[in-house]
């Protein structure tokens, strides 16, 4: 029987709930409920009209089936029908079973709304709260829709009760999350800031959190509730804690609206105006201080309402991250919480530490607390509080401790959950190879991630071990004399073994001098792993048999004896079986000159973001990885916005013939930045300049002798060209590809700053977005143009310039000419203005082959048999500009024993001389 | 902002589920799945808090029932937990002591609560008085054992 009847109880339904209860199976409460399905169907269709107290009765029924996780498919209109009702209890019945079980059904919405419509207007507050309470738990767009303009009214309406001004608030909170294209801004925004000023504390404390949602969309709207929500955080902060009566929770003063307070203070920087920044500081303070007093009741509420506010305070120093002495307090009172015995409380202070440690005032006084932070992971009996100190752990490594944070993380490892061992996997493997001085201590520090949790190392950990190892030359001998000796253990993972094969082959010769490790010991430890492999690691391990087979000849005959043999010749396994017959085949009838160029050493791997990471931020979902390095670029970035927009008038005209053909010739007098239809002459050197402080250029250099390849790339954001040039006319074709899984929102780009092109607003996670650009070169130029992108990730707007790799070269129509002609008229050139010498120390290597193809890269041809001397190279072309073609010669002597060259061009027109020279000096 | 609220028993059945965004029917049996078997799981004297997917999850156990609900990443766990608190101090106030069956039983009474402290995930009114007061005028038509009693049983 029911335990208690308050209100107006329905026994109808206690008695119901109750054989529910007395069901012995599942069978047994299916039974009963359809028979009472049956039976309120049967009343509902009956001739009898039901009273309001049975219709609510068996609407409330419905609503118990179904929150018991059955289907409910009729009762919608009995339960609409009860929202018109008079009696208090029956449209609340009606409410709920709406808000629980809405159905997007059009008929039924429309009925629901106009019952709504006629409570809000009834000035019954109860009445509308209930409406107001439907909106909100609803809150489908026909409801937006119907109330967006409505609700904001009620909760500006000077008449309006407190209770309904807090239903208000909160719903139109509701309605602007889910659909707030259809909750437009009006006079009524200011009006709501000033509810921060009202008398009533539970009104004050629902405005915050609407403002706070608001002013995080848009901040501009809402500024003046800085000074405001100041204001009021001050008079709670010193208030005795009796002032505010039921507000007062377990002797804290308004913990809730301080911390809704603190929180939309963190919705915008520091306040600029001395007063109110010093009254905030003074807040803040006076918060840090009340940590260190007794406290007011040994209740764990009254810690926890404390500390909560504390919490968000220190959220809020973390936010501005501009005090240096308030970062250190906070820091040092997370220290104090570290050692806390209450768990929940070590628990915060670990996680608060991780966006402290990204601050560069508190980084410093965050390390101080390593040994806590690794003590706590070893003996925290709570694994979700380990976790924390692993993310801290990750958060707080940099250069100076990362061997000793890399060698904890890896003995707990040993013992760690299972839950939470791939991700330390990773986490080590990142951090071992971001802070990694000498690479022979990376490379152990993998094969120890192996040797202790291999089966957490996921594919994208072992191939990067290989990408490095195959990088960077210097470790290649450790690397395979470590694996060699790894291999040894009687029992290894099969990921060693994978790593282990993978660089024997590549680089085995390097250990092979030492008798220990001959290349016949070589080839018999990996097969003695070869039988209990999978297949993937099979096949792996024949090709580097093959390798082996070009490496060292002498064990040519092992090798194929095994590939000959019946278990890989007939294997199973189709890959397994063609491999092996066809290295074999290649191992019998290829030259060693072949099999040394079918064989060779792998090349190395193109430099590219870390693919762990990239795991790592997909399995904690972007953002949330603690990057150090990222969090505090980008803050940078955001430092170095607008700065790019520099003044000018015309004329990137896309399609803007009119402005091109208006474009003036040039005049000779300043030489610099003249691209037209990117640039015309009158754009200041001066602003171009400020510009390109802050530009993106590490790629640009790669562009000059190459036309197609990625020209950015952010853990964001990545920019691929594709470009084609004839004569003076280019075509750029630019592609961005979004490398995240969230949507970038208003996505921009522009050319410097004339005419902006405006690309699709929004580019969608993994999507790609192309962008063509059309490039005319009207006289010479030095500057190249600079591409600013713009747009939304998840709240933060992202600036990038990157300078386009558009450069007089591309501008080249290569000419062939005989060697008579060329040096007629090289002897016409009139130096210095006409001619330009440099010599330069080679950068590059002075390989002949890649000088040739340099110099073709770079637009000329490639004059062969010109020059007596066959060492030298020269070059020929024209660059054409809209109104002048220029001619070029070029003549390269390298001398390769001083890894000097000395270079000459000679132009028909000397301002393009310079320009074109330092560009050829620059990028050969 | 609040993102869900559930109560469960120790024997994983649900008792009271809100929701303060839409989401389908799948997605709610899923997080009802993973909650429960997520904090039931957990040792005693654990802290109160988890990481799922997203979201910040904090959990109380209140006699046989487990408190638990999931906050958005800048929320506040502390006060969560004294959002938790509060409404077990509300359910106590209305029912006098309350109970697992009081909320079996009451369902609705435990929703109406609900909704008069909390509104779209976020706190409306954090004064115990007010809400108590705001909830006893909406019994006023409180009626006697007899009448009750007297009602059909069906």
């Amino acid at each position: 029987m029911p335990a208690v009847s308050k209100g107006d109880g329905m026994r109808g339904l206690a008695v119901f709930i109750s054989d529910i209860r007395n069901c012995k199976s599942k069978e047994a409460e299916i039974k009963r409920i359809n028979k009472e399905l049956a039976n309120i169907r049967s009343k509902f269709k009956g001739d009898k009209a039901l009273d309001g107290y049975s219709k609510k009765k068996y609407v409330c029924k419905l609503l118990f089936i179904f929150l018991l996780g059955h289907d409910i498919d009729f009762g919608h209109m009995e339960a609409v029908n009860l929202l018109s009702s008079n009696k208090y209890t029956e449209k609340q019945i009606g409410y709920l079973f709406i808000s629980v079980l809405v159905n997007s059904n059009s008929d039924l919405i429309r009925l629901i709304n106009n019952a709504i419509k006629n409570d809000l207007s009834s000035r019954n507050p109860t009445y509308m709260n209930l409406a107001l309470h439907c909106i909100a738990n609803v809150g489908s767009r026909e409801m937006a829709e119907a109330f967006a303009s409505e609700v904001p009214r009620i909760l500006v309406a000077g008449d309006t009760m407190d209770s309904v001004k807090q239903s208000a608030a909160l719903c139109l909170l509701r309605l602007n999350r889910t659909s707030p294209d259809l909750v437009p801004m009006g006079e009524w925004t200011s009006r709501v800031v000033h509810l921060l000023n009202d008398q009533h504390l539970g009104v004050v404390t629902a405005a915050t959190s609407l403002i706070s949602t608001l002013a995080q969309k848009n901040p501009d709207d809402f500024k003046t509730s800085v000074s405001l929500a100041v204001a009021r955080l001050s008079r709670i902060v010193t208030s005795a804690s009796t002032d505010l009566q039921d507000y007062t929770y377990y002797f804290v003063a308004a913990p809730w609206l301080s911390v809704k307070l603190l929180r939309l203070l963190q919705c915008y920087p520091p306040p600029e105006e001395g007063a109110i920044r010093g009254r905030l500081t003074e807040c803040l303070e006076t918060i840090l201080n009340k940590a260190q007093e007794p406290p007011k009741s040994k209740k764990v509420q009254h810690s926890n309402a404390k500390n909560a506010v504390l919490f968000e305070a220190i959220s809020l120093i973390i936010h501005h991250d501009s005090e240096p002495t308030l970062l250190v307090r906070a820091c040092n009172q997370l220290g104090q919480f570290l050692q806390h015995r209450e768990t929940n409380l070590r628990y915060l202070a670990l996680e608060s530490m991780c966006t402290l440690a990204s601050s560069e005032f508190s980084h410093e006084a965050v390390k101080t607390h390593i040994e806590t932070v690794i003590n706590s992971l070893k003996t925290e009996r709570d694994v979700s509080v380990r976790q924390r100190a692993v993310d801290l752990l990750y958060a707080m490594c940099d250069r100076s401790n990362a061997k000793q944070i890399v060698t904890e993380m890896l003995s707990y490892l040993e013992t760690a959950d299972y839950s939470i061992r791939e991700e330390i996997v990773l986490k080590v493997a990142i951090l071992a190879e971001k802070y990694a001085v000498d690479y022979t201590w990376y490379v152990d520090t993998i094969l120890n991630l192996i040797r202790i949790a291999g089966d957490y190392v996921s594919e994208e950990v072992w191939y990067r071990v290989i990408q490095i190892v195959i990088n960077r030359d210097d470790v290649q001998g450790y690397a395979a004399k470590t694996v060699f000796e790894a291999l040894q253990a009687p029992a290894c993972h099969e990921n060693l073994v994978k790593v282990g094969g993978y660089i024997l082959g590549e680089f085995g010769n390097l250990i092979a001098g030492d008798p220990r490790s001959s290349p016949l010991v070589q080839f018999h430890l990996l097969h003695s792993k070869f039988h209990l492999c999978s297949v993937p690691t099979r096949a792996l391990l024949l090709s580097a048999y093959v390798k082996f087979i070009n490496l060292f000849p002498e064990v040519k005959g092992t090798i194929q004896e095994v590939l000959r043999s019946d278990s890989q010749l007939r294997n199973a396994d189709v890959e397994l079986q063609q491999r092996a017959v066809e290295y074999l085949r290649l191992s019998c009838i290829a030259t060693t000159d072949i099999l040394a160029t079918v064989l060779e050493e792998m090349p190395p791997f193109p430099e590219r973001e870390s693919s762990i990471l990239a795991k790592l931020k997909k399995k904690k979902g972007s953002g949330t990885v603690s990057d150090i390095e990222d969090s505090r670029k980008e803050r940078n970035v955001n430092a170095n916005a607008n700065v790019t927009s520099s003044p000018s008038s015309d004329l990137l005209g896309l399609g803007n013939s009119s402005a091109v053909n208006s474009a003036s010739p040039p005049t000779s007098s300043h030489a610099a930045s003249l691209l037209v239809d990117v640039f015309s002459e009158s754009l200041p050197v001066a602003a171009l300049g400020s510009a390109s402080a802050h530009v993106i250029e590490e790629n640009f250099s790669r562009f000059v002798c190459k036309n197609n390849g990625v020209l950015f790339e952010s853990q964001l954001l990545q920019i691929g060209l594709k470009s084609e040039f004839r004569q003076n006319l280019g075509r750029m074709y630019i592609f961005y590809g979004n490398k995240t899984s969230t949507q970038f929102l208003n996505f921009s780009s522009s050319v410097v700053c004339p005419e902006p092109l405006t690309a699709d607003p929004v580019l969608d996670g993994g999507a790609q977005l192309q962008q063509i650009l059309n490039i005319e070169c009207i006289s010479d130029f030095v500057e190249a143009p600079v591409l600013n992108i713009q747009f939304r990730y998840g709240g933060s707007t992202q600036n990038i310039s990157v300078r386009l790799p558009v450069t007089l070269n591309k501008f080249f129509q290569p000419t062939e000419m005989t060697s008579q002609d060329f040096f007629q008229r090289w002897k016409q050139l009139s130096p210095p203005q006409q001619e330009v010498q440099k010599i330069f120390k080679a950068k590059h290597s002075m390989d002949t082959e890649i000088t040739k193809a340099k110099i073709i890269g770079f637009g000329t041809a490639l004059l062969d048999g010109v020059d007596p001397n066959p060492s030298n190279f020269v070059g020929a072309g024209v660059i054409h500009t809209k109104t002048i073609q220029v001619g070029c010669l070029l003549r390269l002597e390298p001398n390769t024993q001083a890894q000097v060259s000395t270079a000459a061009l000679g132009l028909d027109d000397l301002h393009f001389s310079e320009s074109l020279a330092s560009l050829f000096h620059t990028h050969l | 902002m609040m993102r869900f609220l559930l109560l469960f028993s120790r024997q994983g059945k649900l008792r009271l589920q809100k929701w303060f965004l839409p989401m389908t029917e799948r997605e709610k049996k899923k997080i009802i799945r993973d909650m429960t078997t997520m904090v039931l799981a957990r040792k005693p004297r654990t802290c109160n808090f988890l990481h799922w997917r997203d979201l910040k999850i904090v959990y109380k156990r209140y006699a046989s029932l487990y408190f638990c609900c999931g906050l958005e990443d800048q929320d506040n766990e502390l006060l969560a937990l004294e959002v938790l608190h509060r409404y077990v101090e509300l359910l106590d106030k209305y029912f006098g002591s309350v109970c697992e069956l009081d909320i079996i039983f009451n369902f609705e009474k435990a929703y109406f609560i609900l909704d008069e402290f909390l509104m779209g995930g976020e706190i409306q009114e954090t004064s115990k008085q007010s809400i108590a007061k705001s909830i006893e005028a909406s019994d006023m038509l409180q009626e006697t054992m007899e009448e009750y009693m007297s009602k059909p049983a069906f």
